[in-house]
């Protein structure tokens, strides 16, 4: 006597319904189809041989439906291991226009003496503001600012902006480096 | 453990302390002068009062309501050095418990508030280049404050925003610190072969390190504003020790 005589499933339907066995939807769904399903299991090698290649982890990971890659997956990889040189040259020279944008600055604002203006101004202004909230003075007036001073400032901003991006990427985030392998001997 | 190894911990506190005083009393005998002349604000002014003159007599200093026993009178000594101000260990010790114990307070409740965070600056400053990232994006920090607060300076409506740009600013540094503090505590501990302790004690130790730098004569104020622009730096390019640090792929769906 064959093995598919020995049960009422025939292989064909139990290589169909070995999925939702090997997941156990079956036995939650249909629990006399699962009994049976067993039952020609316990008789029949091929459909067993199949079962355990069904069940294996290989196989399993074969059958997953890979994702399919973000756009930004190439760019990504290749900014990951690009080398930290030149990025590490960038972060030094960028220090060049950062200085002459602040020499300028403060060349323009006289000196030192109109740093400590700007910041006795902005002291005296933030003080007119909080008496003009509480009703005892007016809005103070603010001074106008020359349009090169705000360029060079808003370039300044920037170029900092960018520097510290760069500053940032130079080390990647996560435990890496010496800090990790001394946390792991630890 | 030995007896010897048990002791090497509050030994090395002690030291720090004492190593403390020691330049704050020279730090107040050189005076808030060029090229420190911030000293004032850690070690506090020097008295100019001498021993046996109460200070009541001399113009310009008053006894005030938190020093109502005046002991520091009595213990202001001439100074060996011409040229510098007289000696004051009271008002030493004055200033090591106010700014150095305001100071490792803070740094071990910055510890104890973020740990994680903290966990992971240290980290990072603890990896290849990390001190040096962390002064540099301190510096670029500075200079990206101080050119966003002129630039806020001009505008009314966005002149409110300045206390508050100062505010984190001070934060970050605050935060910053406390985690070289750490970092100082556990190089001190590898250096030094010292025993494992708690963290908070070795953080301890690191805050008592970054004191002693800021009170050394002269070149205090130039060691603080390097510890605290690296702690700036630090926390602005951990993202205040976020263990995803700075990313923007949330924006981008």
């Amino acid at each position: 006597m064959t093995a598919s005589e020995s049960n009422s499933l025939a292989c064909s339907r139990v290589r169909v319904l070995l999925e939702p066995y090997s997941d156990g939807a079956l036995a939650r769904e249909d629990r006399q189809q699962y009994d049976a399903l067993r039952a020609h299991l316990a008789g029949c090698s091929d459909c067993r041989l199949q079962h355990e290649q069904a069940i294996s982890l290989p196989f399993r990971l074969r059958a997953l439906s890979s994702p399919p890659p973000p756009d930004s997956l190439v760019a990504g990889v290749m900014r990951t291991i690009a080398s930290t040189r030149l990025a590490t040259r960038r972060a030094w020279t960028l220090l060049v226009p950062e200085a002459a944008l602040a020499t300028f600055i403060l060349w323009y604002l006289s000196g030192l003496e109109g740093i400590t203006s700007v910041a006795s101004g902005i002291v005296g202004d933030l003080l007119g503001l909080a008496g003009w909230s509480s009703g005892s003075g007016s809005l103070p007036s603010i001074p106008h600012a020359d349009v090169l001073l705000l360029l060079a400032l808003i370039a300044l901003t920037a170029i900092a902006g960018y520097h510290l991006s760069i500053l940032i990427r130079l080390t990647p985030a996560g435990r890496t480096g010496s800090g990790a392998r001394r946390a792991a001997s630890e | 453990m030995s007896d010897s190894r048990h002791w090497a911990w509050p030994l090395l506190i002690g030291v720090l302390a004492a190593i403390g005083i020691l330049l704050a009393i020279a730090d107040i005998a050189a005076g808030a002068k060029w090229p420190n002349p911030m000293s004032d604000a850690l070690v506090g002014p020097g008295v100019v009062v001498k021993a046996g003159v109460p200070a009541s007599a001399t113009p310009g200093t008053q006894t005030v309501r938190f020093d109502r026993t005046g002991v520091g009178e009595k213990f202001v000594f001439d100074s060996p050095i011409g040229g510098f101000g007289p000696l004051n260990p009271y008002q030493a010790v004055r200033a090591f418990l106010s700014s150095g114990a305001g100071l490792a307070l803070l740094a071990l409740a910055g510890l104890v508030v973020f740990p994680a965070r903290a966990r992971s600056a240290v980290e990072r400053l603890e990896d290849r280049h990390g001190t040096e990232i962390a002064l540099g994006a301190g510096l670029v920090m500075v200079l990206l404050t101080l050119a966003a607060i002129t630039l806020l300076r001009f505008t009314l409506v966005f002149l409110a925003v300045v206390p508050i740009v100062l505010f984190v600013a001070l934060i970050a540094a605050l935060f910053g610190i406390a985690c070289i503090s750490l970092a100082i505590g556990r190089l001190l501990r590898r250096r030094l072969r010292l025993p494992s302790v708690h963290p908070l004690i070795a953080a301890l130790a690191g805050s008592l390190v970054v004191f002693d730098l800021a009170v050394i004569p002269y070149a205090g104020v130039f060691a603080f504003a390097a510890a605290a622009m690296a702690g700036l730096g630090l926390a602005v390019v951990t993202r205040f020790g976020s263990a995803a640090g700075w990313s923007f792929g949330d924006l981008n769906w």
